[in-house]
């Protein structure tokens, strides 16, 4: 049988400001390179809500305060939609302001607060200009229930091997993220900052979407997370359990090992 | 007295880091004038009145070249020189260029000043020099998102900056740059003057996914472009409050001296300078003509025979730009070379904004080094359609990495390597033997 997967890109042209892009190229690349067909939908200001229904793997990145204004204004008018689906377990990653986005609000460093989507159980302090931006390279730990509530529970390669359970990354956030009772981080800070510098936790996983602080960007150095959102997205659109061909990760690994040896840490 | 006596000692301080070649000569007399008189820059330059002229240049990319070129215009036509040494460019680098260039009383003996400024310095720089003669901006590309913060932050303390300035100042702005552009509308009494590009056989087909300032800097509506030069740099027009590319004063020149479309827009921001300053065009065609690249950006190197040429690419659009000039120039053999210490910003994630996809397969041999070797190697590897392992070599080691790609050169082609910051000193340093800075 041929796979096809649509990922949906949500605002490329306004919120992809530090190399976010690296995600789509990496999980169109790694579906390819596995004759698995792709086709990327880019979601710009005044995208047709139902066009949402119709991914089956959605994909949003960070971006300037004056471009995440511009798309919070629209993401509003799509919200019911947005939630509906992710409520319904459509595998989604959304790195720093979509992650933001997708909690209850965000007090900007003026004491502004912007409404969030509401969806996961979490909220975003910017404690203001007299606080250092969480920047860095940064490992974390990911959660031994990295991806419950999905039909891949049980043979999770993430789960199988603990060493690929680790995430690398580089952050860059001046918003603080707590999370709520209702939601899990994705991991705990191994080194670096994480949500908020304090609880070691980093990032968040609701159902199959995945909220994170990671850019670098995540997926390219973390091939097995990309391997996991093309397979979660494979096994909802197909509703059998989806075994993903290998590939070839060794420059992969060589990379993930040379930031984690430059940060002491072993891989 | 006090400043006689900062600038005495800074003097000997640079001499002595000359002599014990500590390299750091450019900024620590200048650090140290400024912590014992934080005024030290505006006590000077207000002792030498206006007879000594001041040219501030800024811009995300494109500095040093333009303050070479501007140099070699005006020395050439008689003018006496000085600068801030190319990568000081912040305040005690400014401060500096004072100290050596001042006698004992704090007098300079020459015409003109020429300091490249820092994204985030110039807003300082203006405090101590309140009305510098020209100020030219270049451009505003996302660069070290790490340390400079966003375009949208730095435009907007630009323009909060710029208004303090009167008719005493003539700012050059380029006209294609639509937030450069429209730090126009913020002004007051200021002598205004635009440069931009006017030719469709430069234009590109499509918008390159770097491009930053889409947006209408005015009223955030999406803009429309008649042309695009490269990244956002166009001819735009905001359809919704007719913000608009400003009348260019000029578009054109008989002689480009570098290779490029960012050159281009290098060169005619250095001759409207010097038109403003009033030398006659035949006169700064003719230095142009003369005129040598600044180290490191298309410098040209011979190597036992074979011929290197170095492009400093630092961020999205600077490595966009020097991967499109030498596919141009036909090119087989790239050294990369990517590193993420302070100068080149920490953070590379900014290497995936670069469209790599259509440029790759148009080498032959492919080598990649520096302190995130492996980072620009997953790069490459995921622009392939498919997986090529050959295509590239990854040597962390520098001087091995060099070693293997000039081998890797034949005789009558060039090597073309493309370093960031300080990864382009590194590979002078390992290339000529001497150390720069």
């Amino acid at each position: 049988m041929n796979h096809k997967l649509v990922i949906g890109w949500l605002y490329p042209e306004l919120m992809s400001t530090y190399g976010d892009r690296g995600n789509i190229i990496t999980l169109q690349k790694r579906c390819e390179w596995r004759g698995i067909g792709v086709e990327v939908k880019r979601l710009d200001i005044g995208f047709d809500h139902k066009l949402l229904t119709t991914c089956n793997l959605l994909f949003m990145g960070g971006a300037q305060d004056q471009q995440q204004k511009i798309v919070a204004e629209d993401l509003q008018k799509k919200a019911s939609t947005l939630k509906k689906i992710i409520n319904e377990g459509i595998p989604g990653l959304y790195i720093c302001g979509a992650y933001q986005f997708l909690g209850k609000y965000y007090k900007e460093a003026d004491g502004t607060i912007i409404k969030g989507l509401g969806i996961l159980d979490l909220y975003t302090e910017n404690p203001g200009i007299n606080h250092p931006r969480l920047i860095g390279n940064i490992i974390i730990k990911c959660h031994p229930e990295f991806i419950s509530g999905s039909q891949s529970k049980r043979d999770s390669d993430l789960r199988q091997n603990d060493n690929e359970g680790t995430l690398v990354g580089f952050e860059n956030h001046g918003g603080r993220t707590y999370l709520g009772k209702n939601i899990k981080a994705l991991g705990r800070v191994v080194k670096g900052f994480g949500n908020n510098g304090i609880d070691k936790t980093e990032g968040a996983i609701y159902k199959n979407s995945f909220g994170s602080y990671l850019h670098g960007p995540i997926l390219p150095k973390n091939p097995s997370f990309a391997d996991l959102l093309i397979k979660l997205a494979l096994e909802k659109k197909y509703g059998s359990p989806i075994n993903l061909s290998p590939l070839d990760n060794s420059l992969e690994t060589q990379a993930r090992k040379s930031i984690a040896k430059r940060l002491s840490i072993e891989l | 007295m006090l400043n006689s006596l900062i600038i005495f000692l800074g003097k000997c301080i640079s001499l002595v880091s000359r002599m014990l070649n500590l390299g750091s000569g450019s900024t620590w007399p200048g650090h140290i004038a400024l912590n014992a008189n934080k005024n030290f820059i505006k006590d000077v330059l207000k002792n030498n009145g206006r007879k000594l002229k001041i040219i501030l240049v800024a811009g995300t990319n494109g500095k040093t070249t333009t303050t070479k070129l501007i140099r070699s215009i005006l020395q050439e036509n008689g003018k006496k020189i000085f600068e801030n040494t190319s990568g000081a460019n912040l305040l005690n680098g400014i401060a500096s260029a004072l100290i050596s260039n001042a006698d004992i009383d704090g007098q300079i003996d020459k015409d003109f000043a020429i300091f490249e400024i820092d994204e985030n310095t110039l807003s300082l720089i203006l405090k101590e020099i309140t009305n510098p003669d020209f100020v030219i901006i270049l451009n505003l590309f996302r660069d070290q998102l790490d340390r400079y913060g966003e375009v949208n932050a730095v435009s907007k303390r630009w323009a909060d900056a710029l208004k303090k300035l009167d008719e005493k100042t003539t700012l050059i702005l380029n006209a294609d740059d639509p937030q450069v552009a429209s730090l126009r509308l913020h002004l007051e009494g200021v002598n205004v003057k635009f440069f931009g590009l006017n030719d469709m056989n430069l234009a590109t087909a499509k918008a390159q996914h770097a491009a930053d300032s889409t947006y209408c800097p005015n009223c955030e509506f999406k803009l429309s472009y008649s042309a695009i030069y490269y990244s956002h740099l166009g001819a735009w027009a905001c359809l919704k409050c007719g913000n608009s590319r400003p009348k260019l004063n000029i578009s054109t020149s008989s002689v480009f001296p570098l290779l490029g479309i960012y050159n281009r827009y290098n060169t005619i921001a250095a001759i409207l300078l010097a038109q403003e300053v009033g030398i006659n065009k035949n006169n700064i065609i003719s230095a142009l003509k003369d005129f040598q690249p600044a180290f490191g950006r298309q410098e040209t190197l011979d190597i036992n025979g074979k011929k290197v040429q170095i492009f400093l690419s630092k961020n999205p659009t600077s490595l966009n730009e020097s991967l499109k000039t030498i596919s141009d120039l036909k090119a087989e053999n790239l050294l990369l070379v990517l590193n993420d210490r302070i100068p080149d910003g920490r953070d590379v994630s900014w290497i995936w904004d670069v469209d790599f996809e259509e440029i790759v397969s148009k080498f032959k041999n492919i080598t990649i080094s520096g302190d995130r070797a492996y980072d620009m190697g997953l790069r490459i590897k995921y622009a392939q359609s498919i997986i090529h392992d050959s295509l590239f070599i990854i040597q962390e080691d520098l001087e091995k990495a060099i070693a293997m790609s000039l081998e890797k050169t034949p005789k009558s082609e060039t090597l073309y390597i493309l370093p960031t910051y300080s990864a382009m000193l590194e590979v002078r340093k390992i290339l000529t033997g001497k150390k720069i800075l």
